[in-house]
């Protein structure tokens, strides 16, 4: 008689795809959670045509603007710089406490952190927005870099 | 352990020297390039220089991610859980990790240069951020106590999650307004407005990156492996202990 044991099969497991699959669901609806319905709140800046249009751009609140410098219009007043931003047409007057210093200057586009006073937006922080144009710096150019910043912004 | 080091392999082979070498030869041409034969930005001058370290260590963050996810997906998928899967999963998380904080520390001397700030919690930088601190969880989530196999289940599952972060930072500035620049090179126009000498440097960079990247992963999860057999070694040398004491009393 044959008695030696038989060799048993081992048991297949099935396959754990169910937590997964509700992992990644879980995840994917987070993605669409925030790239849906927070939009207004994760954007960094309001555009200048939007100021007191916009939700979240009222002229009652301290907002964060983003417009271009406007060329000729970069004014040295004391201690203060004034000048004009624009974007889509809508244009406002700035007044910013202090000079910008760095690559701040005319043509590039600035996010200005202020408030709207009687039509002026008095700011105390800039923060300059570099474009994703990168060029060479030409020394036999007569433009200076600020007018390369115009340049570059008319294509 | 030093029967380990004499039953298997060192970490580095002749195919990871070469690679070394080659990596070392591409980075070395990155930096004189970059510092020395490449010019000013009209508008950013000198600052520009940063951007040949801090792109291509974004850029191989983001590989280095998707490459645990992948791995990750194969130690789940294959019948046999090879552990190979895992401990590559791991070792290219820790090194996509320590590119990722090249790319913030870069990004914000950069920032600093052209916006005037180290940081701001913008959608890019916030969500850069973010990817990073789960990445460092990931590699918490390795060093939980259980045994490789648990270990490797539980960061399978959190690498194939965290990796869907990456489509979020990348569109991050299309998605939403940010301070950060929009993407230059993979630009939905297709369009690279960008400097012959500065566009070869910074793709000279992301292939120097990328050795290094191999370099490391390669070593990191050799020596992973030699970790994995000195743990077994040890337990089996823990049981022979205990079967020498005899029968218990």
């Amino acid at each position: 008689m044959e008695l030696t044991p038989r060799p048993i099969e081992p048991a297949k497991k099935p396959r754990k795809w169910l937590p997964i699959i509700l992992l990644t669901l879980v995840g994917l609806g987070g993605v669409v959670i925030v790239t849906q319905f927070l939009r207004s709140a994760i954007d960094y800046y309001c555009n200048v045509d939007e100021i007191g249009v916009r939700s979240g751009c009222e002229e009652t609140t301290r907002l964060r603007v983003q417009g271009t410098v406007e060329q000729n219009s970069l004014q040295k007043i004391g201690s203060n710089t004034s000048f004009v931003m624009t974007f889509n047409n809508k244009s406002i007057n700035v007044v910013y406490s202090g000079d910008p210093g760095g690559i701040f200057q005319e043509c590039i586009s600035v996010v200005a952190h202020g408030r709207m006073i009687d039509g002026t937006f008095e700011s105390n922080r800039i923060e300059v927005k570099h474009s994703n144009e990168y060029a060479e710096k030409n020394a036999d150019r007569i433009e200076s870099s600020g007018s390369a910043a115009c340049s570059q912004a008319q294509g | 352990m030093s029967q380990v080091s004499q039953e298997t392999s060192p970490t580095g082979t002749r195919a990871t020297q070469a690679i070394g070498v080659l990596a070392l030869a591409v980075m070395a041409w990155v930096v004189a390039s970059g510092l020395l034969l490449t010019p000013q930005d009209v508008v950013q001058g000198e600052s520009v220089r940063i951007m040949y370290v801090h792109v291509p260590s974004a850029w191989i963050a983001y590989l280095a991610f998707v490459f645990t996810a992948v791995a990750s997906a194969g130690w789940l998928i294959s019948k046999k859980h090879s552990m190979g899967f895992d401990r590559f999963a791991g070792a290219s998380a820790e090194v996509g990790v320590m590119f990722m904080a090249i790319t913030l520390i870069t990004g914000s001397l950069w920032g600093r240069l052209t916006w005037g700030e180290f940081w701001q919690w913008d959608p890019r930088l916030t969500t850069t951020a973010f990817l990073f601190v789960t990445y460092i969880g990931y590699l918490a989530v390795r060093r939980l106590e259980g045994s490789v196999e648990q270990r490797a289940r539980r960061s399978a599952v959190v690498a194939l999650l965290a990796v869907l972060e990456i489509p979020l930072v990348h569109f991050s500035v299309v998605l939403w307004r940010s301070l950060h620049q929009g993407a230059t090179v993979l630009n939905p126009n297709g369009d690279v407005k960008m400097d012959d000498l500065m566009l070869f440097t910074l793709f000279s960079g992301v292939v120097g990156f990328t050795l290094v990247f191999i370099w490391l992963v390669l070593h990191r999860q050799r020596t992973m492996l030699l970790v994995d057999v000195a743990d077994n070694q040890g337990l089996d040398l823990a049981i022979v202990a205990r079967r020498a004491e005899g029968p218990a009393n």
